[in-house]
């Protein structure tokens, strides 16, 4: 316990500078700016915003980027309660019974206890990820190569299976995205890959550019086929602060929402979508009226806001002590540590203590700032909700092409993201998930590494690489995965736990 | 991904699908179409040993798993009935549009040789505003007035975050234009001077469009 708290306090004084502070402080504004926006979630946020941090040093920029993730999230939840709108998946559940709440004029009870909730899980879930990094780090370092082939091939077997959607199709953009990774220089030989002559090629796929035209420019392109909507936009009125029977309603609510968060969110898969759902049926199951829900109950919207935070941090977890990346968003900040020199995996945790620590502290920090600066700055957001889409749009167009020019100055990569932009939008189309390929780009070169590894040390002999007990049980475990998912019958139930409508 | 709206086709009177429309057999067969390119491409490439994989193995691999998932997508698609299908929908003219404005910063921002053609710098103070004026023509909803305002008054807000806040540094003018001025006044000047006459643009523009802005509050 002394332990945990002393570890706390190396991530705090390396991140407590005022420019740090003021890194995170900027990347919470833009974050909520950016995710407000209805139509725009999380995950085109960070990546429309990415380029912004690569300014600053590795630890600042990490900051910054964790302040725009919580940002964004919160950013979405305020879009739903008010616009009936989630900009995410993880916050359509809010929608139920903000939304009602905002017609009945309690929108300001509902960011309230959604901030407020958020805060305490947050703080919970930065305890949960202190108190495990260290033990699980240590379990990875004591993993042969083949025991991370397979735990990869099962993390990213149940990223797909609970992502939602067709699993096969989600196979089909994991395998492109694995060999997207492979693209380029081979790692060992250094020869060129699948580069069909193209110098551009040569150097292999960047995240923050693949991410930027897949999720960022698709989306733009997706939201101009249809008539510009002109969406109900609730005026925050009431108190923001919620009052002493709102706190007994949601007090139970929130302490539940924030351990199942982190429980769920630790698992590979949208961790903050099915949270937040399963936190609102136990809140439902629970609650001795359970007529109020859908109409404007504040543990209705306390629980699974509290929820989707906690499980929004824990899914770190992964990344940081195991150097899996469990969802899109977590690539994406993987792609920014490696970016910056840091190779995300247990050895981060000994070899950059400040670094490992700082992230988590400034999980903590980005939270606090929620609180503090975003819900008195409510007005603001509310009046960009109301910015008119066809303002909007040429505005991020010019805002993408400016920042990733600006990481590299070379004007190549900008053609890229137009490339990346075009094939988002017609795989999107043709009904395929996009978060696979970004997890295999991520994954691949680490997933041929082992593999070639784990083979070597087997003296190249399959059976002795499959029939040591972890790895067998990991892939036996990713293999019932994905074909229980396949199953017809099954799967039936599957959509029903993760299907958004 | 996450926003699930209704296919504009849908609301339609329920019609006969042709096999070849379909998102799952269009899709199947696009992912057929990139595992042969995979395969194609692989094939010059070691195949390496057990003991010692090649650079050719995984692709190879992957290549087929991808055939075979994508043959899976491909009979689903043209087994499905009727009201299972979905019929392909692109929205062609919006998409290219604004992917055009994209491809037209990246082409002339900084110009350089792109193999078959080389382009011409011409910086931020021309290419800023034609981006935003293209990609904004991209919705029936924009009207030319606010468009225009819109252009120069981005590209102002641009070049002072990016150019004054985050000290990056983007081509600004024409290149025959920025060295001898870079020389002249310096570079921070420079992009002062520009951003405040873009902004002024702007704000004039918007006077002259629609009157002076009144106070309005809440």
């Amino acid at each position: 316990m002394a332990d945990l708290f002393h570890n706390l306090y190396v991530g705090f004084a390396a991140i407590l500078s005022v420019q740090n502070v003021f890194l995170c402080f900027v990347g919470c504004l833009l974050g909520t700016l950016i995710g407000v926006l209805p139509g725009i979630g999380p995950l085109a946020t960070i990546a429309i915003l990415m380029p912004l941090t690569y300014n600053a040093e590795p630890i600042g920029s990490l900051i910054m980027l964790a302040g725009i993730y919580y940002g964004s999230q919160y950013g979405g939840s305020t879009t739903a309660i008010l616009v009936n709108m989630p900009g995410e998946t993880s916050s359509l559940v809010t929608t139920f019974d903000g939304h009602a709440m905002a017609k009945q004029g309690r929108a300001g009870k509902a960011l309230g206890i959604a901030a407020i909730g958020s805060f305490i899980a947050g703080t919970f879930a930065t305890f949960v990820i202190a108190a495990i990094a260290i033990p699980l780090s240590k379990l990875a370092l004591s993993f042969t190569a083949g025991n991370y082939f397979a735990l990869m091939v099962l993390g990213l077997a149940l990223a797909i299976v609970l992502a939602g959607g067709s699993v096969i199709k989600a196979v089909c953009t994991l395998i492109i995205g694995i060999v997207m990774a492979l693209i380029g220089a081979d790692q060992i030989t250094a020869e060129p890959r699948l580069t069909f002559g193209l110098q551009i090629l040569y150097d292999g796929f960047d995240v923050a550019i693949v991410s930027m035209g897949l999720f960022g420019i698709a989306e733009i392109l997706r939201n101009l086929e249809f008539p510009e909507q002109k969406p109900f936009v609730g005026t925050v009125t009431g108190s923001l602060l919620p009052d002493r029977n709102d706190i007994k309603q949601s007090a139970g609510a929130i302490a539940r929402g924030s351990v199942l968060g982190s429980i769920i969110g630790i698992i590979p898969g949208n961790g903050a979508t099915l949270s937040s759902f399963v936190s609102y049926a136990l809140e439902k199951a629970l609650s001795k009226q359970p007529e109020r829900f859908g109409k404007g109950a504040i543990e209705g919207v306390a629980g699974p806001e509290s929820a989707n935070n906690a499980a929004a941090q824990t899914t770190f977890i992964p990344l940081l002590t195991l150097g899996l990346p469990s969802t899109a968003v977590m690539a994406l900040v993987g792609g920014a540590m490696t970016l910056h020199g840091v190779v995300p995996g247990p050895q981060v945790i000994t070899k950059h203590p400040d670094l490992f620590w700082g992230v988590v502290s400034s999980m903590w920090v980005g939270n606090l700032m929620l609180v503090v600066i975003n819900l008195p700055l409510i007005g603001i957001w509310v009046k960009f909700l109301k910015v008119p889409y066809h303002l909007l749009f040429p505005t991020i167009v010019l805002f993408c092409c400016i920042g990733i020019y600006s990481v590299n100055s070379r004007p190549s990569d900008v053609l890229e993201v137009a490339a990346f932009g075009a094939v988002g939008y017609v795989l999107f189309k043709l009904r395929f998930e996009l978060a696979p390929l970004l997890l295999g780009l991520v994954l691949g070169a680490m997933l041929e590494d082992n593999l070639r590894r784990g083979l070597i040390l087997s003296n190249g002999n399959v059976w002795t690489f499959l029939s040591e007990p972890l790895t067998l049980v990991l892939l036996l475990a990713a293999l019932l995965a994905l074909g229980a998912a396949l199953v017809p019958s099954l799967s039936k139930g599957r959509e029903i736990l993760v299907d958004e409508d | 991904m996450t926003s699930h709206h209704t296919n504009p086709q849908s609301n339609v009177a329920p019609r006969q699908i042709p096999r070849f429309a379909r998102v799952d057999v269009i899709g199947g067969a696009l992912m057929i179409f990139i595992a042969a390119l995979i395969w194609f491409g692989a094939l010059a490439l070691d195949g390496g040993t057990l003991v010692r994989i090649g650079s050719g193995a995984l692709p190879r691999g992957l290549a087929v798993l991808l055939f075979l998932a994508g043959a899976v997508v491909l009979v689903q698609g043209l087994l499905q009935s009727n009201d299972q299908a979905e019929r392909v929908y692109l929205a062609v003219r919006p998409a290219a549009i604004v992917l055009g404005a994209i491809v037209l910063f990246g082409l002339f921002i900084r110009g350089g040789d792109f193999g078959l053609f080389s382009t011409p710098q011409l910086g931020l103070m021309i290419v800023g505003p034609l981006t935003v004026f293209i990609a904004g023509s991209a919705t029936p909803e924009m009207e030319l007035k606010s468009l225009i305002v819109l252009s120069f008054g981005l590209t102002a807000a641009m070049l002072l975050i990016f150019m004054d806040l985050l000290s990056v540094t983007i081509p600004v003018f024409p290149k025959f234009i920025q060295d001898p001025l870079t020389f002249a006044i310096g570079i921070d000047t420079l992009v002062r001077i520009a951003y405040v006459a873009y902004g002024g643009l702007a704000a004039a523009l918007y006077v002259f469009f629609f009157g002076l802005p009144e106070m309005r509050r809440g």
